[in-house]
């Protein structure tokens, strides 16, 4: 197993990716910081405090986008930059993916966790139960790393698979209104609650917060379902990919 | 002893032949500089030595095994020099060997001393902890020769390791190269400066369309056009030079012109010179001649009609 030799540089290359490191830490924190100051006061209907909503869905919006760095690091290494060199190695060449997939999601999961104790300690954001919180981070980083690389390997030109990629995380945004809300209609319902996993993932830590545990576990199924087939799809793309 | 083996290799893209009916034998110890213009199918040859193109036909052997060449034991002992720069920017120097020597099973105290001593042969000692970003473009090529040594390969394989470096930073890599042989690799260096598979390669192949054209040391090739005369005219306006007529003359091989010279070459004996210069006297000035015993470079043109590198990438 010589790839795990390779897994601390690996993540310290991802640690290093600074362009990553803004838009999925830095931006985050920005925009949380920004919010804190407009909504610090405001209250829901529901009487929950707006600022506890907006950290808990900027933390996971940017879940969403978390599997970028897999899809990059994935082309550069297997598919072009350093293809030839990586494939002259003595290794497994599915096990380095996997590999990269494995530090890329962990990547993903640290910077959420970044951002829960930014809110927590710095904005004083209580998030509730952030054990659950972790849980949810941690599917949603890996559905982003899977819905990514099934892109890479599927989609041709990796410009448009890295475009559809940002369509997967703002479609979903959207789709959850976050932005605007959306028409009440049976697809849109559809799309912003079970059909949509920014929504799951948020639904399942609020339900979790406000102790209906069987509801909240019941969201974080569904995601894991979908976690399920997507990785079969992944697995199949790839191996097509690889011949 | 053969080190690696090609009998009979085609490779097709299409309709377009790559590499066409390929034989050829690598001994150990010795440093084949392959030669050919771009399109020759000098890093097709490279990748199918390797494995990382399929060939359609025929055989590769590498040390000694035909049936299983690009085995994970065979590439423990395989070292690939790639031509574009491929390390990681976000690494040091260092991790950036670490990498590559953890993988090929290094450990420990062992891994550290190889690291060091790949650094070292590079000249790249005190730049461990630096990271490749900041280096110049010879600095990363030698990093990039680094990454394929720290285990320490058997057969190198080097594809143009010196494109577009500074003079030091070439003559550094030369001289490693140099070392890495009397240590014992074997390796195929790939170049288009001439100048270099002459001053290094104990063995050179000359490759045209896919095709091996000519084989032999540098003695040999120059060999067997050394019933040939060149004479570099420096003139004043080239392109009112009658090349057509300065090929008409009996005896004459070739006729080129590249920006103010004009190089001809004829038949050892014929006595052209004078006729030459008439010739091209008649249309132009000329500022100077000269007669050249023939290198590598003729023995290039002489074989495939084209020069390797145009004038602009000499200088």
């Amino acid at each position: 197993m010589r790839v795990i030799s390779t897994l601390p540089f690996t993540l310290l290359r991802m640690l290093k990716s600074y362009i990553f490191l803004l838009l999925l830490l830095v931006v985050p924190m920005l925009l949380l910081t920004f919010f804190y100051f407009i909504l610090s006061d405001a209250v829901n209907e529901s009487g929950e405090s707006y600022l506890y909503e907006t950290a808990i869905s900027q933390v996971l919006v940017f879940q969403l986008f978390g599997g970028s760095i897999v899809m990059t690091f994935i082309h550069y290494d297997l598919f072009t930059k350093h293809k030839e060199r990586m494939q002259l190695l003595p290794f497994h060449l599915p096990m380095y993916a996997a590999s990269i997939v494995a530090c890329g999601t962990l990547f993903s999961i640290i910077l959420g966790v970044c951002l829960m104790v930014f809110s927590h300690f710095v904005l004083g954001v209580m998030l509730g139960n952030e054990l659950w919180m972790l849980v949810i981070i941690c599917l949603m980083a890996i559905l982003s790393s899977l819905v990514c690389l099934i892109l890479t390997f599927s989609v041709k030109s990796f410009k448009l698979a890295e475009r559809l990629s940002e369509i997967y995380g703002i479609g979903f945004v959207v789709l959850a209104g976050l932005f605007f809300p959306m028409p009440q209609t049976p697809f849109f319902q559809f799309m912003g609650s079970y059909g949509n996993p920014l929504a799951l993932s948020i639904m399942s830590v609020k339900e979790m917060n406000r102790g209906n545990s069987s509801e909240a576990l019941q969201y974080a199924c569904i995601l894991l379902l979908a976690i399920a087939v997507l990785f079969v799809v992944m697995l199949l793309t790839g191996r097509r990919k690889w011949g | 002893m053969t080190i690696a083996s090609m009998r009979g290799v085609v490779k097709r893209y299409g309709s377009y032949v790559a590499l066409d009916c390929i034989d050829f034998d690598i001994y150990e110890g010795e440093i084949i500089g392959l030669l050919g213009p771009n399109g020759a199918g000098k890093t097709t040859l490279i990748h199918a030595l390797t494995g990382l193109t399929p060939v359609d036909h025929g055989t590769v052997s590498l040390f000694g095994q035909a049936k299983q060449p690009f085995s994970r034991q065979n590439k423990e002992r395989l070292g690939l020099v790639t031509q574009d720069i491929t390390i990681f920017d976000e690494l040091t120097a260092k991790q950036n060997l670490l990498f590559f020597a953890g993988v090929y099973g290094l450990k420990g105290k062992e891994k550290q001393e190889r690291v060091k001593e790949a650094l070292d042969f590079v000249g790249l000692g005190d730049k461990g902890d630096k990271n490749p970003a900041k280096f110049s473009g010879g600095m990363k090529r030698r990093l990039n020769i680094a990454c394929a040594l720290t285990h320490r390969p058997k057969l190198l394989i080097m594809d143009e390791p010196t494109v577009g470096i500074d003079p030091q930073s070439r003559n550094h890599i030369l001289e490693a190269v140099k070392k890495l042989r009397d240590n014992g690799t074997t390796i195929l260096y790939t170049s288009h400066y001439m100048e270099e598979v002459q001053a290094i390669a104990s063995r050179v192949i000359i490759m045209d369309q896919g095709q091996m054209i000519k084989e032999g040391t540098v003695e040999q090739l120059i060999e067997t056009i050394q019933s040939e005369e060149k004479v570099r005219i420096d003139v004043t306006e080239p392109y009112l030079v009658p090349v057509n007529q300065l090929e008409a003359i009996a005896g004459v091989k070739q006729v080129a012109v590249a920006g103010n010279q004009i190089s001809v070459i004829s038949a050892a004996g014929s006595g052209n010179l004078d006729r030459i210069l008439t010739i091209v006297k008649e249309r132009t000035g000329v500022v100077g001649i000269q007669a050249d015993k023939p290198n590598l470079e003729d023995v290039f043109f002489t074989l495939t009609g084209k020069q390797l590198r145009d004038r602009g990438e000499r200088e």
